[in-house]
């Protein structure tokens, strides 16, 4: 029952999706080697926002949908994982709206999840560091963490 | 500022609420808005709503009937039954009276609104509301509720209605159903028949203007109450049934142009969200109006790039009817449904560019994708291989495909410059789309999709058409991903990369344009697999890859075209390595290469140099590239003695540019340090090439590894690191040299077979032992350090604790001196490693106080604020307590420690279950809790004392002050009883959880 309450859901964000989703992104459900659709894996892309030091960088992101979505948020984690503070080395974003203790609620869409990680690069939260070294460097060397993020960008150059 | 006085008169409210919609600046209007609410909360402002309902001024009425909302919400309590009979009839007789004089619409429709809030209130007083509403209507007033008893029957009432009395009628079901609350939705659904009769009369073809008006509205408040039907799905025949008979009246409306926006806009909705709604009679009488010859006019005019509003809404209402019928259309081979698909298919052909003309062919597209994943589906469920339809489904895809190649492919330059960025980005958007069509129709025809994109490549280039041949190569990329590692595809793939196409790629700008060199060179890098196979294709495909590395639209691209082609056929290429190595050196000589472009390169070419058989070849190979960038750092040491050198036509000082063309000429020691940078980082890109891409096995036991590396790789090795070391010193204060070095060692790290970068462990342990204490990113040296542990636990034993012994020492100095995020957590996670495998060793750590001073650090760092080390603190001890001593001294040695150290751990962890903790470290933090109650006897008597100590210095020492009063000695002891009953249970989590829930106090509930 849970589980057709997940599928539907999810039928339903890749329909809104499709129709209006911010340019720059994509997200799409994983195809199984036969080429039938998994929608409990998405594979999306995060474009850098315009005017920070992400822009012109394009970051792929796996998001996992549990059988109790939409009561329990998806999870997100960067392939490969993310120099950032709040990506933990695994490459799993720590983000308040994905956590199903603290700002996730079943309303929360695609788009919101996905414009949300997109915040979080130029925004993170030194409250919940997830990876030592980015959060170091953020917090104590600005300009040095400014150019490896400028250097990451430069690597994952979006097309 | 003060608040304004209450008005004293009725005109002295008439002039605030015409001040309230005049232009004013928002303090003025906020003050105004402030005393006329305390005037509406006040007991006259029923009064007051009375006195202006009938006002000549529109603004006035308005607030008035608004008045009557805020008094209904706030005040009806204070109404009895027969107050509130009257007050129906009243705003009833408002309500007409408002349409009798003229009033402005919104002057009506809030009144609506104020019925239909009355409604929700007072549902059973007024049940048969719509009814009863119309036939006050007729009777031009309101009147009791109870005269509904003699009243004729609805259908009569409606049809006595004239056009103005229908309008407000309408209007009055339309709020009805948009602001209902859920509590009435049952005596709401009992009015569905009612509504149903009057939205019928809304139907009938107006006479006059105003009824053309009503019958657009008719058509909205259709939708909103099927909308509603669909949300009470629970009332199938109250409203569904009802409803479904307005359907064929409302097809009438498409083809009068004023209502066709309106009704398109209505079966598009329901098609979509609620496709059950109609009928099979309602599908054919849809599918009968797709052929009227109306409908073929609108077709017509959309295929002729009419996607304006009313095209637009053709075209989409088409596709939702599509959507909607997809398994019917797929399965029927009906001339009627082969006919409409074949129009949806030439919806992908629509005149005009994608995205800015063609508005349609997104939206198109989607369906087709729609349809061929429910093509896939009925395919692989059914386990019928050939059903009937499938000849008549693929006869579709094939327009599908062919439309969409030709819609994807670029205008010419003069049309792409005229686009902005945004129909740019759509258009390449559209061509993601497109790539992902094809995945889905190859699942479907395989080999024969390669065919026709294979001959289609030919005759493209036999005319040579670019654009076409474009857009066929980048189809054929985009089906890589499903092909390219089987070769049953290859014969027609070679006739691709046999083509000429190559050739005339590696002319150049003249020969081919740019989209295309770019589109044909990332072909290349998509089929590095069938390049495997095919070796006598590769040197060609390097060539072209090689001669665009330093242009600078291609150059990116190429390089990671040729490290992806050299890394997976490297095997292949061993015996170009030497030419490789020239190759690169010519470009170097000719120009300065984009810095990511290089490493990509050189990347590459150690890869190939990996892959060598013979030692000697290898290393002498692997000599002459690394030579390179030796003679580069040595240049930049040179630089900054003798600033003389700089001279901007050598290649090897503008390596030392960055950015390439700087505003000023920068310092020289910037122009060193850059040109160090950039051949530390060539030095990275090549351990990461030197990494052996099989795995090979590891036999811990064999001591003999060692003697394995030749006297000329340790040589080569002894080299590498004194270069490292050296570069690391010259440039001391530069935190981005450690870290290129800590990458080239742990690239060395993973390897199991000996290589240049496969250092032996005491020349590693040495390095990261030397490093004084000002060296810049200690964190990352000593995360580095961790990974290296890891690696010596993947090697031979023997050596291993040699090298923990000069480690430890070394990490326990920087705990002392440095205590950062990232050294505190590094720290604690390597001494946690060199535990659970070699316990003995951290017990003989000397001199003997490191270690006590590392098990009060971890105490600390368990009572701090920052997360990471205290994550890794939580874990050291979790581990710590369950250690598993392997021999009695050392038995003692932990049985020591432990019940020195007990209490005052039981003491930090209460003090942040107490609630001092992070919610979100509570998990980590019962894992000791749990692992204490199970392994330790006197855990009970620890926490026991930990908990009913106030830790009054706020230092960690037991049951936080702030929560001493609200939770009680008694509390304490019930929570430590089930912690202790559930002997290390997973529920424990939740018990924690619960306990610091109640020590925060219940404000803190949702903080964390």
């Amino acid at each position: 029952m849970g589980s057709t309450l997940c599928q539907n859901r999810l039928i339903e964000e890749r329909k809104q999706w499709r129709k209006d989703h911010p340019f720059g992104f994509w997200a799409k459900p994983q195809k199984n080697p036969q080429g039938v659709l998994d929608m409990k894996v998405w594979e999306c892309a995060i474009p850098g926002k315009k005017d920070t030091i992400w822009e012109g960088g394009q970051f792929k992101l796996h998001i996992t949908f549990p059988d109790e979505y939409p009561t329990k948020p998806p999870k997100c984690k960067f392939v490969p994982p993310l120099f950032h503070p709040n990506v933990y080395p695994s490459g799993t974003v720590c983000l308040s709206i994905l956590n199903e203790e603290e700002a996730w609620k079943p309303a929360i869409t695609l788009k919101q999840i996905l414009l949300g990680v997109q915040d979080l690069l130029n925004d993170p939260n030194p409250e919940s560091p997830a990876q030592a070294e980015a959060y170091n460097l953020f917090k104590k060397d600005r300009a040095e963490y400014e150019r490896r993020i400028k250097r990451i960008v430069r690597e994952n150059a979006a097309p | 500022m003060d608040p304004l006085p209450l008005p004293t008169s009725l005109a002295e409210v008439e002039a605030l609420i015409r001040a309230l919609y005049q232009p004013n600046p928002p303090e003025t209007i906020s003050r105004i808005q402030e005393v006329l609410q305390r005037l509406q909360r006040s007991p006259e402002g029923w009064q007051l709503a009375e006195s202006l309902i009938a006002h000549p001024e529109d603004n006035i009425r308005f607030y008035a009937a608004l008045t009557l909302i805020v008094k209904l919400n706030r005040d009806s309590a204070g109404l009895n039954e027969d107050d509130a009979k009257l007050l129906l009839e009243n705003i009833i007789s408002w309500t007409i009276q408002s349409l009798s004089d003229g009033a402005a619409p919104f002057v009506t429709k809030k009144l609506c609104s104020a019925l239909i809030t009355y409604f929700v209130l007072f549902s059973h007083v007024w049940p048969a509301c719509v009814r009863h509403f119309i036939y006050c209507l007729d009777l031009g007033r309101g009147v009791p509720i109870e005269n509904l008893d003699d009243a004729l029957s609805t259908d009569i009432l409606v049809g006595n209605l004239d056009s103005q009395n229908l309008k407000v009628a309408i209007w009055f079901v339309t709020s009805l159903v948009e602001e209902y609350s859920a509590d009435v939705h049952q005596r709401l659904a009992k009015n569905g028949q009612d509504a149903t009769c009057l939205l019928a009369r809304g139907f009938v073809p107006p006479i006059d203007e105003v009824g053309l008006k009503t019958q657009e509205e008719t058509l909205a408040c259709f939708q909103a109450w099927i909308l509603y039907a669909q949300r009470a799905s629970s009332d199938v025949d109250l409203l569904v049934t009802p409803l479904r008979q307005l359907v064929d009246p409302a097809l009438q409306c498409f083809t009068n142009e004023h209502l066709f926006q309106a009704t398109a806009e209505l079966f598009s909705d329901v098609l979509q969200n609620y496709s059950g709604f109609f009928t099979k009679a309602h599908y054919d009488a849809l599918s009968s109006f797709f052929e009227s010859q109306w409908a073929a006019n609108h077709y017509q005019q959309i295929l002729h790039g009419n996607h304006r509003e009313d095209g637009i809404s053709f075209g989409l209402l088409m596709l939702a009817y599509g959507d909607a019928q997809v398994q019917a259309l797929l399965e029927g081979t009906d001339e009627r449904s082969q006919r409409f698909l074949e129009s949806l298919s030439g919806l992908l052909a629509t005149d005009g560019y994608l995205v800015g003309d063609d508005a349609i062919f997104v939206p198109a597209l989607e369906f087709w994708s729609t349809f061929i994943e429910t093509m896939i589906d009925c395919t692989f469920s059914d386990g019928d291989q050939s059903p009937v339809w499938k000849p008549y489904a693929e006869r579709h895809l094939k327009a599908v495909v062919t439309n969409s190649w030709r819609k994807i492919q670029w205008p010419s330059a003069e049309i792409f410059a005229e686009w902005d960025s945004a129909e740019r980005a759509a258009f390449c958007d559209a061509r993601k789309d497109v790539a992902d069509m094809l995945q889905s129709v190859f699942t479907l025809e395989g080999l024969d999709l390669i065919s026709f994109f294979a001959n289609l490549f030919l005759q493209a280039l036999a005319s040579q058409s670019w654009a076409e041949l474009e857009a066929t190569a980048f189809c054929l990329g985009a089906l890589s991903d499903c092909i390219s590692e089987d070769s049953k595809y290859d014969a027609e793939l070679s006739k691709v990369f046999a083509s000429q196409f190559f050739d005339l790629l590696g002319q150049g700008q003249a020969a081919v344009p740019l989209r295309l060199r770019q589109t044909g060179l990332s072909l290349i890098e998509r089929y590095c697999e069938y390049f495997e196979r095919h070796a006598d294709y590769l040197p060609n495909a390097l060539n072209l890859l090689f001669a665009a590395v330093g242009d600078s639209v291609l150059g990116g691209p190429s390089a990671r075209s040729i490290s992806t082609l050299c890394s997976s056929c490297r095997t292949i290429l061993t015996g170009e390595a030497g030419t490789f190595i020239r190759h690169y050196q010519d470009i170097r000589g000719r120009q300065v290469l984009d810095a990511l472009a290089e490493e990509r390169i050189v990347l590459a070419v150690a890869s190939i140099i990996q892959s060598i058989t013979d030692e000697n070849e290898k290393l002498q190979k692997f000599e002459e590239l690394y030579t390179i960038f030796k003679k580069d750092f040595e240049f930049a040491v040179q630089l900054r003695s003798q600033p003389g050198l700089v001279d901007l036509t050598n290649p090897n000082v503008l390596r030392g540019l960055d950015p390439p063309i700087p505003s000023s000429l920068p310092l020289v020691e910037g122009i060193s340090l850059h040109i160090a940078l950039r051949s530390m980082r060539c030095i990275a890109s090549m351990s990461k090439g030197m990494q052996d891409v099989k795995e090979s096995p590891v036999d811990l036991e064999d001591e003999s590894q060692v003697a394995r590396t030749s006297e000329k790789l340790a040589a080569l090795q002894s080299d590498i690191v004194s270069l490292l070391i050296g570069v690391q010193q010259v440039f001391s204060t530069t935190g981005e040299i450690v870290e290129i070095i800590c990458n080239i060692l742990r690239a060395g790290f993973s390897e199991t077979e000996p290589g240049p970068f496969v250092f032996p462990a005491d020349i590693v342990t040495n390095y990261f032992v030397q490093q004084p204490f000002e060296t810049p990113r200690m964190g990352t040296l000593l995360s580095t350090a961790c990974s290296f542990v890891g690696s010596l636990y993947r090697g031979p034993k023997a050596i291993v604790p040699n090298q923990l012994v000069r480690l430890l020492p070394w990490v326990i100095a920087l705990l002392q001196k440095l205590p950062d995020t990232e050294i505190s957590q590094n720290g604690i996670c390597l001494i946690d490693r060199v535990l659970s495998k070699y316990p003995e060793v951290l017990f003989q750590v000397q001199p003997g106080q490191m270690l006590e001073f590392f098990f009060m650090f971890t105490l600390k760092v368990l009572n701090g604020k920052e997360p990471l080390p205290k994550t890794a603190a939580a874990d050291f001890w979790s581990n710590f307590i369950t250690l598993k001593p392997p021999s009695p001294n050392l038995a003692s040695h932990v049985s020591n420690a432990m019940s020195y150290f007990g209490p005052l751990l039981a003491q930090t962890l209460i003090n942040n279950i107490g609630g001092n903790a992070a919610r979100s470290e509570l998990d980590k933090l019962s894992e000791p809790l749990k692992k204490l109650v199970t392994q330790q006897v006197q855990a009970q008597a620890w926490l026991e004392g930990a908990l009913t100590r106030t830790d009054e210095g706020g230092n960690g020492g037991g049951f936080p002050s702030a929560a001493a009063e609200r939770v009680s000695m008694a509390e304490r002891a019930a929570f430590l009883k089930k912690v202790v009953g559930l002997r290390g249970a997973r529920q424990t989590n939740q018990v924690v959880r619960e306990f610091w829930l109640l020590c925060r106090g219940s404000s803190f509930a949702y903080v964390s």
